[in-house]
């Protein structure tokens, strides 16, 4: 296909989002086609352009005569590229249905678009000073999202990601500046691009600045101690956190870790130098870090989010494990966990858009009501914590493969930290799982009558049918649940009786995911071999 | 051929998802059937369910007991046929999951099949009181499936697929009365098995790498041209799958949740958790050391040693706990935790007479603790009494069930001619045969010291069952009913104390049929193995002498 659809691809969404105010829309039905549309449309594009891969790169701006904004489709690109456009009209679909209920449709709906052409953007770039642009615009035009709901927390939590994500950015410039004066081109390529001629005696200095730009694009994948940003980040609405915080916004941090470490500063570089122990020990850090505090949160979303933050240093464990293996561990787990971590994001927004619910306590029994949704997110929860035959044992598996190939001696910690990792994932998940199909719910008749017996136990599954008939005379609602019904009238939820699933425009999504996360487990070789081939072009 | 394998694993796990999903549908459509658990256990008791309801539970039971018997019998002759074998499909390059007999397999999935057939019609009985029985049948069946592939596996991968599944398809049993004591201890059995079955993939990764392959082969494949210079971190990771695979298998240092986890359960599941499914641990444990790290990897190294002292400590402290403890079911599983090392201490040996003690325990402590687990579960279903000292005078009113249950005992305790005797026999023989130093004399020590602590926890509930002390017998028994046993019973218990409310043993008649029977069966198995030992002792020498 001719290169130009590259620059049509990137500015077909951010045009067609920008139009969604002005047009003067009949319904909200004629809208919701509409988005739809342009989403698919540039997905179809995209997929095409895949299939046809353009050789050639396409210019879109020339700023002097090597620093250039253009695009080029290579195969990590690609890889990237097809990850957002199969997961963005998935996404769309959902947020029509979660929003409804939402102020400002049309505004968010505009930075929704307009942020799938950013991304698109991302994974095209050619050269760093692209990647860098829109790099920045993806700041930008995401801010506003975090802010949507304008209350006074996400108003503090959008001032967080802002200045997160811009410092951030502003320590990867100086490896922008660095890659430009010392490489042989401007563009990425495969094993790097220094000249080792000019460099001479300053290698501490680079493998100092790759260290800074290693950190700074690492801010968006939330490595401690950048990681602050996105439990907070939360607040946003769950279409939101499901497909920027946990896919596109996130784990084109982890692209940008990918492309300077493997495509600028080349790993022969790099590898075995004390650059790349400083990075791996956040990393490693991270891994485990991100999980205890998602155990200890109590707040779904936020728990998530954590586990996010853990799962992305995976994917920078691999990334810094600095070999051919690394990347491609790196990138298998960086479609796994994507595909994994946006199905249970969603089923968490279901959760909260359906009962009101946000808190894991609240969660009691509700597996009953919303049998679908809570199916879904214990298999998200399975593949998460890595049961074979499932996406997540996947990406750890190679991994773990990676670090067991590396020579350098930190690697093995690594594999000790995914081993953490995945226990304290299989205990934060699945105590959701267990908590939502085996307790009771909060019954409707809410009177303790006599807490004490509660404690020494009886049948909660078979209490609330006994207080519904108004029979159980000498059964109680556990103290718990009575302090939680307190509680709960205080978020203004649904009452117990009157959860139920989702309609399909929610459902469908979470369906697709689902089976997705088996195909990938069950038969991942073709991807792995996509994977390898593009690894194999570095050294 | 070797697709006949799969059967026996998939109809069994079919059958279960689909009484599953039909017990959800029924759930949401059934009005609520009683208003609480005393009521209810009262009800079921007079038989006071409606004529639909009993005529559902009996098509449950048929349809159950049709499907279970059928893969066992399908299982046992896929087994028993010949070496077979089967890959399903490839995970990922070189992982396939695949399925292997070979006589280790053989002999576990028979002993699993036995045990599981047995427990499954007394559960048909047992599970009258606690209700709920569709779920508890269909994750039965299911785990049953699991357990076949697991026997089956070939590979350390699809050991490893099903050892996790089956954690997962079992907990469900612990948590079935769905009380929040029994959910934390669910709770406990699953972050304990997953701690556990982490560390065995831990393992796992180093193994792929440092193997030939991971394909189960008698001896190891070890290659150690690769392994050179990478030893120490190579045991250090085999130490890891010992403790993890050990977690199942109820050893210390990840033994804890054992004695939480199996009491709660109904007894059946109880009896199945400590008698089969802790030996699914002890399976994980033998592929991994002896068929694919090889055991002349670790003779002589700290490895060994360590796992020595573990499982030697493990039996003492396993023996002293059950010795001290007072609630039935919770000293049974304290028994577990220390028999279950007499195996792998066995193990740990490294010599083929050990070994060879270690697989007959495998065989005869299944039914025996199987037996024991029912004992206890037909004392709380007759007469509501958990505890052992409200067993006093309880051989008069049922002495069937009694008889069995020391018969059980002295076989634990292993008393000639019963089965325990012989393999006690054979892993002190075997410890010191071995050149372990020290511990070829420590082990027969402990393990003697062992059998009279069983002794100790065991025979007195037989002779205060047998000969109560005369003084207020009934009144105490009385009170101890009515102080609700602390934390240990489950609502059902309770229920059923109240329903038998001042009654107590006096009330107590003996077990029906559908419950003695299995029980019986396999008091007997557990004498009878002891008596004619010789086939069966022949079989694991084979097995013993392919592997070292």
């Amino acid at each position: 296909m001719s290169p130009i659809f590259l620059a049509v691809a990137v500015l077909l969404p951010i045009c067609g989002g920008a139009l969604i105010p002005v047009l003067p829309f009949g319904s909200r039905k004629q809208m919701m086609l509409y988005i739809e549309g342009v989403v698919l449309l540039t997905s179809a594009l995209a997929i095409s352009l895949l299939v046809n891969r353009p050789a050639e790169h396409f210019v879109l701006f020339r700023f002097t005569s090597n620093i250039t904004l253009s695009f080029r489709l290579d195969g990590l690109g690609s890889v990237f590229t097809a990850l957002i456009s199969v997961l963005w009209p998935l996404a769309t679909l959902y947020a029509f249905e979660y929003m409804k209920h939402e102020e400002h449709e049309k505004f968010f709906f505009l930075f929704y678009t307009v942020t799938y052409g950013i991304t698109m953007g991302i994974a095209f770039a050619e050269d760093m000073v692209t990647m860098y642009c829109f790099y920045e615009m993806l700041t930008l035009v995401t801010v506003p999202l975090v802010l949507h709901t304008l209350t006074r927390e996400a108003v503090l939590a959008g001032r967080t990601y802002l200045y997160y994500s811009l410092g951030g950015a502003a320590f990867a410039f100086i490896g922008v500046i660095f890659i430009l004066v010392y490489g042989t081109s401007p563009d990425f390529v495969a094993g790097g691009v220094l000249d080792l001629e000019k460099i001479g005696n300053r290698t501490n200095l680079l493998l100092l600045i790759y260290v800074f730009c290693f950190f700074g694009f690492s801010v968006k994948a939330a490595m401690f101690p950048f990681s602050g940003w996105l439990p907070k980040a939360g607040v946003a609405p769950t279409p939101v956190t499901a497909l920027l915080h946990a896919v596109a916004v996130v784990k084109a941090g982890a692209f940008a870790t990918m492309r300077v470490t493997y495509y600028s500063f080349g790993t022969e570089f790099l590898r075995g130098t004390w650059a790349q122990t400083v990075v791996l020990i956040p990393v490693i850090f991270t891994i485990v870090y991100g999980c205890s505090r998602a155990l200890k949160e109590t707040h779904l979303k936020r728990r998530l989010a954590w586990s996010t933050v853990s799962n992305l240093s995976y994917i920078l464990f691999g990334v810094a494990l600095m070999s051919p293996l690394g990347l491609v561990g790196a990138l298998t787990h960086m479609i796994c966990h994507a595909v994994i971590k946006i199905c249970s994001f969603f089923c968490a927004g279901a959760v909260i858009c359906q009962s009101g619910r946000e808190y894991i306590y609240q969660l009691d029994g509700l597996g009953k009501k919303m049998p679908k949704t809570f199916a879904v997110f214990s298999v998200s929860g399975l593949a998460l914590m890595g049961v074979p035959g499932l996406a997540g044992f996947v990406g750890k598996w190679n991994l773990v493969k990676a670090a067991l190939d590396s020579t350098h001696p930190l690697a093995v910690v690594g594999v000790i930290a995914l081993m953490i990792s995945a226990l304290l994932t299989a205990i934060y998940m699945l105590t959701i799982s267990v908590r939502a199909f085996m307790l009771s719910g909060d019954a409707s008749a809410k009177t303790a009558r006599n807490p004490m017996i509660s404690t020494t136990g009886n049948v909660p599954m078979e209490e609330e049918a006994g207080q519904r008939n108004g029979a159980g005379e000498n059964l109680s609602v556990p103290i718990s649940n009575a302090a939680q019904s307190v509680k709960s009238q205080e978020h203004q939820t649904v009452p117990y009786e009157e959860v139920k699933d989702p309609g399909w425009m929610m459902l469908l999504p979470l369906v697709i995911f689902v089976a997705a996360m088996f195909v990938i487990g069950l038969h991942p070789q073709p991807l792995i071999d996509v994977f390898t081939q593009i690894a194999s072009a570095i050294q | 051929m070797g697709i006949w394998i799969l059967i026996p694993i998939f109809l069994p796990v079919v059958a279960g998802v689909l009484l599953l999903l039909s017990s959800a549908k029924a759930e949401e459509e059934a009005p609520p059937r009683c208003a609480s658990a005393a009521e209810r256990a009262g009800h079921l008791k007079n038989a006071a369910r409606g004529t639909g309801a009993a005529k559902s539970l009996t098509r449950l039971h048929c349809i159950t007991a049709a499907v279970l018997v059928v893969s066992a019998v399908l299982a046992l002759f896929a087994a028993w046929s010949g070496d077979n074998s089967y890959t399903w499909f490839e995970l990922m390059e070189g992982i396939p999951i695949y399925f292997q007999i070979d006589d280790v397999g053989r002999l576990f999935v028979t002993v699993f099949s036995i045990a599981w057939v047995l427990v499954c019609f007394y559960a048909f009985t047992y599970m009258k009181h606690e209700g709920k029985e569709q779920r508890f049948f269909g994750f039965y069946l299911i785990v049953y499936g699991v357990l076949v592939a697991l026997c089956f596996s070939g590979n350390l991968v699809t050991l490893y697929l099903f050892y996790e599944l089956m954690t997962l398809t079992s907990m469900p049993m612990v948590l079935h009365s769905g009380t929040r004591e029994s959910i934390m201890a669910a709770l406990k059995y699953l972050f304990y098995s997953m701690c556990g079955a982490y560390l065995g993939l831990f393992v796992i990764f180093f193994l792929y790498r440092y193997c030939d392959t991971l394909t189960f082969t008698a001896g190891g494949t070890l290659n150690l041209a690769l392994v050179e210079g990478h030893t120490g971190i190579l045991l250090a990771a085999v130490m890891a799958a010992l403790i993890g695979f050990g977690a199942k298998a109820g050893m210390f240092p990840l033994h804890a949740w054992l004695p939480t986890a199996h009491p709660v359960a109904p007894a059946p599941a109880s009896a199945v958790l400590s008698g089969i499914i802790a030996k699914a641990g002890v399976l994980a444990i033998i592929r991994v050391v002896f068929y694919t790290v090889g055991a002349d990897f670790i003779r002589g190294t700290w490895v060994q040693t360590a796992w020595m002292s573990l499982a030697l400590l493990t039996i003492f402290m396993g023996s002293m706990l059950a010795f001290r403890e007072k609630v039935f079911k919770k000293r049974l599983a304290y028994s577990t935790v220390s028999q279950v090392s007499y195996i792998l201490f066995g193990l740990s040996v490294l010599s083929p007479k050990a070994m060879e003690g270690a697989l007959l325990h495998v065989v005869f402590h299944a039914f025996i603790k199987c037996a024991l687990f029912l004992t206890a579960g037909i004392f709380i279903f007759q007469a509501g009494l958990s505890n052992v000292d409200q067993l006093e005078g309880i051989g008069k009113k049922m002495p069937k069930t009694l008889w069995c249950f020391t018969f059980a005992s002295l076989a634990l305790v292993g008393i000639p001619p019963t089965s325990g005797f012989i393999s006690k026999w054979y892993l002190a023989q075997g410890a010191l045969e071995a050149e372990v130093g020290a511990y070829s004399w420590a082990g027969p020590a402990v393990l003697l010291l062992s059998a009279l602590l069983t002794a100790g926890y065991l025979l007195p509930i037989v002779t205060n069952g047998f000969f109560p002390k005369k003084k207020e017998q009934g009144d105490a028994v009385q009170k101890d009913g009515a102080s609700a046993h602390g934390a240990m019973i489950t609502a059902h218990a309770a229920g059923n104390a109240s329903a038998a409310d001042g009654s107590s043993t006096a009330a107590a008649a003996e077990a029906p049929l559908g419950m003695l029977i299995p029980l019986a069966i396999l008091a007997a198995l557990a004498v009878i193995l002891g008596v004619f030992p010789t086939p069966l002792i022949r079989f694991v020498s084979q097995i013993a002498a392919a592997v070292l």
